[in-house]
C-alpha cells in the first residue's frame, strides 16, 4: 500500500473535479471521480472492486447534501459495473475496459449537453443557459428571457447574469409574478435535478407551482436535461422523496436561515402531467418514454 | 457525411417525383407513400456502394430533396426514415453475425466503447454482400409497400367492435377514404348515423361524395353545418377522424375545423378516435402547431370579386389543416392495433431509428 492509495478521498476528489470545472454537472463530477478511484486503488478481484465502488458511492451520497442527481450518476456507473463484469472472461481487460469506458462517458455526457435541442425560465440550470445559448449564437434566433429569481437559493440572478453577457436579452422577475407574466410567455424551460420514473421531475423549488400555471394558461412546459439525470424514483408527492435527500435539505436550510419562523425547502417535484415534453441527449421525449429508458438499464 | 453526392442518374430518377410534389400532381397520402416507397426501391437498385454507411447517406439525401420538395407533407419523411430503419436494421444483423458484442440501449450508449463510426470504418462489403444486402433490403421495402397497400383492412377490422347499433357517430374529416372504408365495413354488422360536416370552404364537394357514398351503403348518413357540431355533440356517440400526420407526442395533423370538433368532443366528454396508417408515424416533435399548417386559397374564404369588401379586411386566410393536441384525442386506431396518444412515441420507436430523425 502506498502512501497515495492509503490518502484517497472520493468526496475532495469529488468537490475538486466540480471546482475545477463549473460547466461540469453533479453526476458527470461523480462518475468522474469513481473513475479516478478505481485507477489509483487498482483493485485485483472483481468482488473488491464492487465492495469498493459500493462503498465510495455510500461516502458520497451521504457526504453531499442535496444527492439526487448525484444518485443517479453513481447509480448508472454501479450498475455498469454489475453489467460488465461478467461479461469478460479475464479480469485484468475487464478492468481496463472499465476505466476506458468510465473516461469515455464523461467526455460523451459533456458532449451530449452541446445536442439538446428553442422562453420563461426557472432557476439556474446549465443545460438551460447552454440550449439557450445555442439557439442565439449558432441559429441566431431571437428571443426574450424572463427569469425568476428562485429564492431561497437566488440562482436565478446568476442565470441572467450569464444571458445578458451573451447578449440574451433578459429580465428577471420575483417567483410571485410567475401568473403575472405568463400570457405573454410562448415556452417555459425549466432544468431538472433529476427526472422521476413516470416522467416527472425533480427541481429547484418552485418548478412545481410554474408546471400548474403554465397547464391553467396552455403554454408548453418543456424540461431540459441529460439522460443521465434518470433517476429510478416514483415520487408520489413533493414530500414523498426519500428520507436522506429530505433530511439534508431541512439542515442546510437551517444553516442559511436564522429567523425560524420561515420554513423553506430547496427541491420539489412536478409531476409528470404538467410537463409538455423532455429535452434530452436522447431526442425529445414524452414524460412516457422515460421509463422506457429507465427499463432498458435497469431490467433487460 | 457531405461527402457522399448523388450520381446524375439518381437525380434523374427524384427528378419527376419531386416537380410532381412541388406541382400537387401527387396527391392524397397512401398515393405520396407508395410513390415514394417505389422511388427509392429504384434509387437502392441504380445506387452503388461499397459500404452500407453510404447507402444510408444517399437516402438521406434523397430524403431532404424530397422533404424541401413538399416541406409540409410529413409523410415523405417518414417513408425515408422507415427505409433508413430497414437498412439499420440490415446492418444490425449482418453485424451481430460477425462479432458477439453486446446490445446497448440508448442511455446506456453513453458507457459502450463501441460507437458507430469505428463500425463504419470496419465494415466494406464484398460484390457478393452488396449485392445480397441490396436484394434483402429491397425486400423490406416491398413489405412496407404491401402493408402500407393494404392499410385500410387492418384498421377496418376493429371497426365492428368499436361501433355499437343505433350509436350516432360524427365525423369532420369527409376527405378521409380510410374513415369512409371504416364506416362501410362497420355496416356489414351493425345500425348506426353518421353525422358528417360540410367542411366549409375546401372539401365541400368532397363532403357531398362523401355522403353519398355512405348513403349507397345504406348508412343513415346526415350532412350538417360546420357550425352545429356543439349543438348536436350532446347527442354523438363518438367523434371518427381521420389524420394525415401523428407525431411522437400523440398529436396529429387533420383537416381544418376539427381541432374544433375536438374542443367540443372535450367540453361534452365524446370519446374521439383517431384512424392512421402506421406509415403516418412521424419520429419528430410538433414544437410549433403553427409551423405544419398548409394555407390554402384566401379565395375561397372571401371571394375576390367582392373587391369592396376585400379592400375593408385587413387579413383573410385559409389554412388546410389543424394540429390537434395529444390531450384531445382518446385512441389511435392503427392496422396494427389502437393505442392511446401517450403510447405513440413507443411504437415510433419500434419503426425508427433515433439516428434519422434529422435528415441533414
Amino acid at each position: 500500500m502506498t502512501d497515495k492509495e492509503q490518502s484517497f478521498d472520493i468526496t475532495k476528489t469529488y468537490l475538486r473535479f466540480l471546482e475545477e470545472d463549473s460547466d461540469l454537472t453533479m453526476p458527470i463530477a461523480a462518475i468522474e471521480s469513481l473513475v479516478t478511484m478505481l485507477r489509483v486503488k487498482q483493485p485485483s478481484t472483481s468482488s473488491e472492486l464492487i465492495k469498493l465502488v459500493k462503498s465510495n458511492i455510500d461516502t458520497l451520497k451521504t457526504s453531499i447534501p442535496n444527492a439526487i442527481s448525484l444518485s443517479a450518476g453513481c447509480d448508472l456507473f454501479m450498475r455498469f459495473v454489475l453489467r460488465n463484469t461478467n461479461l469478460y472472461s479475464d479480469w485484468e481487460s475487464c478492468k481496463k475496459n472499465l476505466v476506458e469506458n468510465g473516461e469515455l462517458f464523461v467526455q460523451r455526457a459533456k458532449a451530449s449537453r452541446e445536442r439538446s435541442a428553442e422562453f420563461g425560465v426557472h432557476s439556474f440550470s446549465r443545460v438551460v443557459y447552454h440550449l439557450l445559448l445555442k439557439a442565439r449564437t449558432e441559429k441566431l434566433i431571437r428571443f426574450r428571457v424572463i427569469v425568476t429569481e428562485s429564492r431561497p437559493t437566488e440562482k436565478g440572478y446568476h442565470m441572467a447574469k450569464l444571458l445578458r453577457e451573451a447578449d440574451i436579452p433578459v429580465e428577471v422577475i420575483v417567483d410571485n409574478a410567475v401568473g403575472y407574466v405568463i400570457h405573454k410567455v410562448d415556452k417555459i424551460l425549466v432544468g431538472a435535478e433529476g427526472v422521476a420514473e413516470s416522467g416527472g421531475i425533480i427541481n429547484h423549488i418552485g418548478s412545481y407551482q410554474i408546471g400548474c400555471l403554465a397547464k391553467t394558461n396552455n403554454k408548453p412546459f418543456y424540461v431540459v436535461t441529460e439522460s443521465h439525470k434518470f433517476v429510478r424514483l416514483f415520487p408520489l408527492a413533493p414530500n414523498d422523496l426519500p428520507d436522506d435527500i429530505a433530511k439534508i435539505i431541512e439542515k442546510s436550510n437551517s444553516q442559511e436561515q436564522d429567523r425560524d419562523l420561515l420554513k423553506t425547502h430547496l427541491i420539489d417535484f412536478t409531476p409528470h402531467e404538467y410537463i409538455t415534453a423532455l429535452i434530452t441527449d436522447l431526442g425529445v421525449l414524452t414524460p412516457s418514454a422515460v421509463s422506457e429508458e429507465l427499463i432498458k438499464v435497469w431490467y433487460d | 457525411m457531405s461527402s457522399t453526392t448523388i450520381s446524375p442518374e439518381i437525380l434523374s430518377l427524384i427528378d419527376p417525383v419531386v416537380s410532381g410534389l412541388k406541382r400537387h400532381q401527387i396527391v392524397g397520402d397512401k398515393v405520396i407513400a407508395l410513390a415514394i416507397c417505389h422511388l427509392l426501391m429504384k434509387v437502392i437498385s441504380a445506387a452503388r456502394w461499397t459500404n452500407p454507411y453510404d447507402l444510408i447517406n444517399i437516402i438521406r439525401k434523397v430524403g431532404t430533396i424530397l422533404h424541401t420538395a413538399y416541406p409540409r407533407k410529413i409523410i415523405t419523411g417518414n417513408i425515408v426514415r422507415r427505409v433508413l430503419a430497414i437498412i439499420r436494421d440490415e446492418i444490425e444483423t449482418e453485424n451481430s453475425n460477425n462479432d458477439n458484442t453486446p446490445m446497448m440501449s440508448s442511455m446506456f450508449s453513453l458507457l459502450s466503447t463501441n460507437s458507430n463510426t469505428s463500425h463504419k470504418v470496419q465494415h466494406n462489403q464484398s460484390k457478393k454482400q452488396s449485392s445480397d444486402f441490396r436484394s434483402v433490403v429491397i425486400e423490406g421495402i416491398r413489405d412496407l409497400i404491401d402493408e402500407i397497400a393494404n392499410v385500410n383492412e387492418g384498421i377496418e377490422t376493429m371497426s365492428v367492435d368499436l361501433i355499437h347499433d343505433n350509436e350516432i357517430l360524427l365525423t369532420p374529416t369527409p376527405t378521409s377514404e380510410t374513415v369512409l372504408q371504416f364506416l362501410i365495413k362497420a355496416r356489414a354488422k351493425r345500425k348506426f348515423t353518421v353525422l358528417v360536416t360540410e367542411s366549409f370552404p375546401n372539401d365541400i364537394n368532397t363532403a357531398h361524395n362523401f355522403v353519398k357514398k355512405l348513403a349507397d351503403h345504406k348508412i343513415e348518413t346526415i350532412l350538417i353545418p360546420d357550425t352545429t357540431v356543439f349543438a348536436v355533440m350532446s347527442r354523438v356517440g363518438k367523434v371518427i377522424i381521420g389524420s394525415s400526420a401523428v407525431f411522437a407526442n400523440g398529436g396529429c395533423i387533420s383537416n381544418s375545423g376539427v381541432a374544433h370538433v375536438v374542443e367540443c368532443a372535450k367540453e361534452h366528454k365524446t370519446p374521439v378516435f383517431a384512424l392512421a396508417g402506421l406509415f403516418k408515424l412521424s419520429p419528430l416533435y410538433p414544437f410549433n402547431g403553427d409551423d405544419l399548417i398548409e394555407v390554402g386559397n384566401s379565395g375561397k374564404v372571401l371571394n375576390y370579386d367582392d373587391f369592396k369588401f376585400v379592400e375593408n379586411v385587413e387579413l383573410v386566410t385559409n389554412p388546410l389543416d389543424n394540429y390537434i393536441p395529444p390531450e384531445h384525442i382518446d385512441i389511435y386506431i392503427t392496422n396494427v392495433g389502437g393505442f392511446a396518444p401517450s403510447f405513440i412515441y413507443r411504437i415510433v420507436l419500434d419503426n425508427y431509428k433515433t439516428e434519422d430523425n434529422k435528415l441533414e
